[in-house]
């Protein structure tokens, strides 16, 4: 129910289009840098996805991860823009159902964008590397675990948003904690923990115990951040 | 009204906007990490680099890669923010004052406060060179001119770039749009400055330039030269062509 | 002599026509009163005099000036409040008007001038953004009186105040030809406020100008069409209600 409401809120927002516009740029990346830089990935060792993966994983996931931190902005800026959230809490509903409504707008956007990357994906490792549809599992499996991965900063960025008035806050923030990210070393386990730094893992670079800490992690990480998000809206109704 | 005058009352105008808070703070996210970091620069034997130079350039490569055109792009949207939240620029355009003049005007401070970034960055990489310096009980100071000269080199190849972001602040008026498409736009820059196409995404610019720095300064790496040809001539057309548009563009969505 | 002439003066989008070969006539030196109800084309033909908006069709002069040509001239000697006042919400209400002052080239007591005449010299040194909506109001009409320009276009000015404030500025404005020898074009919704202050009016209709005239002229054309004139009020509303009913009920 509220996640049709969500739903019916981002209309004429321009967020699907932003998410398809950045689905298509991501899903472009492994077909531009194989198109300009074919010779380098074809010489090198491995399966075809893992090459692809290391190659393009860094950017594509940097540009979900944007995605969805723009997105939460946008979804929280409509409530608060024209004072709706002021109705909203005048609504006989939980304000903490409206957190997941849009959690579940972003979430579903995200399956749709990871979808085209993974059809692109695949599609190099067919068309430059002449994989055939066995490859097609293993895609899905890279792609699922990157939804997972996605969760945490989905939930956070749309923390940040729900707690800041002014989009532009939330924003600089989700824009700063991106940034963080790319700058965190990748050999401390517990830095690469950090929210915004978890979609940048991709399993064809990790052990396979690895694989599981960090889906654990995620996953602990979401609940957890959805904990902190119903005790923020509980404790802020106290001192408005 | 001459054209200076009206770069300071552009000035006036980013007054309490938070933007020298946006250009601190991007400075402090950018170095304090170094400081904290700054033992990892005895490690670098493999690229053969010098403690010292790898501090410097470390940091400034990673504000050229995404840092400072993230603050750049963010800054542009509040300029035209701050024209369209009250209707200022109703009151502005109702003047005797030429909308192509206002438009440049608008630029020339958003190179000013560009230029403002990179000192600041300076001088942050002085204070963390000291600090470091004192942590790690080795000398990180570079020379003066060198920092100025770098810092210089990569806020003019930083122009075209900011052309670019000044056209989609005034061609889109959704604020969250032009900073979406502003900040993807950053991203692939990493791809491309790996290509022989680089000189054509004026994104690449700073970045390319300091990483060319790097290959100089590490003795095993190699990274492409700085070739002036075609680089100028294109990053001379694609600033024109931006600020041509831009200057057309300004104002006209409320002059319907 | 008029001061605004405007030639058949048109605008049109995609679908509707906003104003419709429009002949206003400004007499120099008069408070002239443009009426209408909300959407009847006022802010777009304002708009259109400064430039804001091309027009489709149609030309005008201002004070022996044309558009697009004198554009920079013309603007010099207008003075403009258009729909909801524009400012810039980091700035206090002087720094605002410091901008217009510097843009303009005036002198510097122009500002506590301007500040002086719409009440505002207390509260200059507050951020326009925590005006409250009289303030933002007031400030907006100091940018169009600073420097005393020989003509000033004013769009709803008294929208938002309060009723001391709209007596106030109504006087204000009624004094401004005397004390600044200049000529208000002034716009409203309201033919009881007009009335008050206009020497002149235009009634404009779904873009469309029904009547020109001194007040005087208003009600001698309406006793001629058998309107009630007892009352302006009523008199206005006859007369776009008879339009729109011409116009097969469209309102």
């Amino acid at each position: 129910m509220s996640l049709v409401l969500e739903f019916r809120k981002v209309k004429r927002t321009g967020l699907a289009e932003a998410f398809l516009g950045g689905g298509i740029l991501a899903a472009a990346v492994p077909f531009l840098n194989m198109t300009f830089r074919s010779d380098r990935y074809l010489s090198a060792n491995g399966s075809p996805v893992t090459i692809l993966m290391d190659a393009n994983w860094q950017m594509m996931s940097m540009l979900n991860v944007l995605l969805t931190v723009a997105g939460a902005c946008i979804l929280y800026h409509i409530e608060y823009a024209d004072h709706t959230m002021q109705k909203m809490n005048t609504l006989p509903i939980r304000e903490v159902r409206l957190f997941f409504g849009k959690a579940g707008v972003i979430f579903t956007f995200s399956i749709l964008f990871l979808l085209t990357e993974a059809a692109s994906v695949a599609a190099c490792a067919a068309r430059w590397f002449g994989s055939g549809p066995e490859t097609a599992a293993r895609v899905l499996y890279i792609f699922g675990f990157a939804l997972l991965m996605l969760l945490p900063p989905i939930l956070l960025s749309l923390l940040v948003s729900s707690l800041c008035r002014n989009m532009w806050i939330s924003l600089g923030i989700g824009v700063v904690c991106v940034f963080a990210a790319t700058m965190l070393p990748t050999r401390d386990f517990v830095l690469t923990l950090f929210p915004f730094a978890l979609p940048f893992q991709t399993p064809g670079s990790l052990a396979a115990d690895a694989v599981r800490n960090y889906a654990i992690a995620a996953a602990a990480e979401a609940v957890l951040i959805v904990l902190l998000e119903v005790i923020i809206l509980n404790v802020r109704r106290l001192f408005e | 009204m001459n054209f200076l005058s009206l770069v300071g009352i552009e000035w006036n105008k980013t007054r309490r906007s938070k933007i020298f808070l946006i250009l601190i703070l991007a400075t402090v996210i950018l170095w304090a990490p170094s400081v904290l970091n700054a033992n990892l620069n005895f490690g670098m034997q493999a690229e053969g680099i010098s403690p010292e130079n790898n501090f410097f350039i470390q940091g400034f490569m990673a504000m050229a890669w995404f840092l400072f055109p993230a603050t750049m792009v963010v800054i542009t949207v509040m300029q035209n923010q701050t024209e369209r939240s009250n209707h200022g620029i109703l009151k502005m355009l109702s003047l005797p004052v030429g909308t192509a003049k206002l438009c440049m005007a608008k630029f020339v401070v958003l190179l000013s406060f560009s230029a403002v970034q990179f000192l600041m960055s300076a001088g942050a990489y002085y204070l963390s060179a000291a600090i470091a310096s004192r942590t790690q009980s080795y000398d990180f100071f570079l020379p003066p001119l060198f920092v100025l000269k770098e810092a210089g080199v990569m806020w003019a190849s930083a122009i075209p770039m900011l052309a670019f972001f000044w056209l989609l602040a005034v061609w889109i008026q959704t604020p969250i749009f032009s900073i979406g498409i502003g900040l993807t736009s950053i991203v692939p820059s990493v791809l491309l400055i790996n290509t022989r196409i680089w000189f054509l995404y004026p994104m690449c610019y700073p970045f390319f330039v300091i990483t060319s720095e790097y290959g100089k300064l590490a003795a095993n790496l190699e990274t492409a030269p700085v070739r002036l040809t075609p680089w100028l001539p294109a990053a001379g057309l694609i600033t024109v062509i931006c600020l041509s548009i831009s200057c057309f563009r300004f104002g006209r969505a409320e002059r319907r | 002599m008029n001061i605004i002439e405007t030639q058949n003066l048109t605008k049109r989008y995609s679908g509707f026509t906003a104003v419709s070969e429009l002949n206003l006539h400004v007499p120099k030196g008069t408070v002239y009163g443009f009426l209408g109800p909300n959407g009847a084309g006022k802010s777009t033909t304002m708009k259109m005099l400064l430039g804001l908006i091309r027009p489709t069709g149609g030309s005008f002069v201002i004070d022996g000036r044309r558009f697009p040509d004198d554009r920079t001239q013309i603007l010099k000697e207008v003075g403009s409040f258009i729909e909801a006042p524009a400012f810039y919400g980091n700035l206090t209400g002087e720094e605002n008007l410091e901008i217009i002052r510097k843009i303009l080239g005036l002198p510097k007591a122009s500002v506590s001038e301007a500040l002086e005449l719409v009440g505002l010299t207390d509260f200059r040194k507050r951020l326009a953004r925590k005006y409250s909506l009289g303030m933002k109001q007031r400030l907006g009409l100091a940018g169009a009186l600073i420097g005393r320009p020989p003509v000033l276009i004013l769009d709803e000015p008294t929208n938002g105040l309060d009723p001391a404030g709209i007596h106030e500025i109504r006087t204000l404005i009624r004094s401004l030809p005397r004390q600044f020898d200049c000529t208000v074009f002034v716009s409203s919704h309201l033919l009881s406020e007009i009335e008050l202050m206009a020497d002149c009016v235009g009634i404009l209709n779904h873009g469309r100008l029904l009547f020109e005239g001194t007040l005087q002229d208003l009600k001698f054309s309406a006793a001629a069409q058998g309107y009630p004139t007892d009352n302006l009020e009523d008199t206005f509303l006859t007369l776009i209600d008879a339009d729109n009913r011409r116009r097969g009920g469209a309102r």
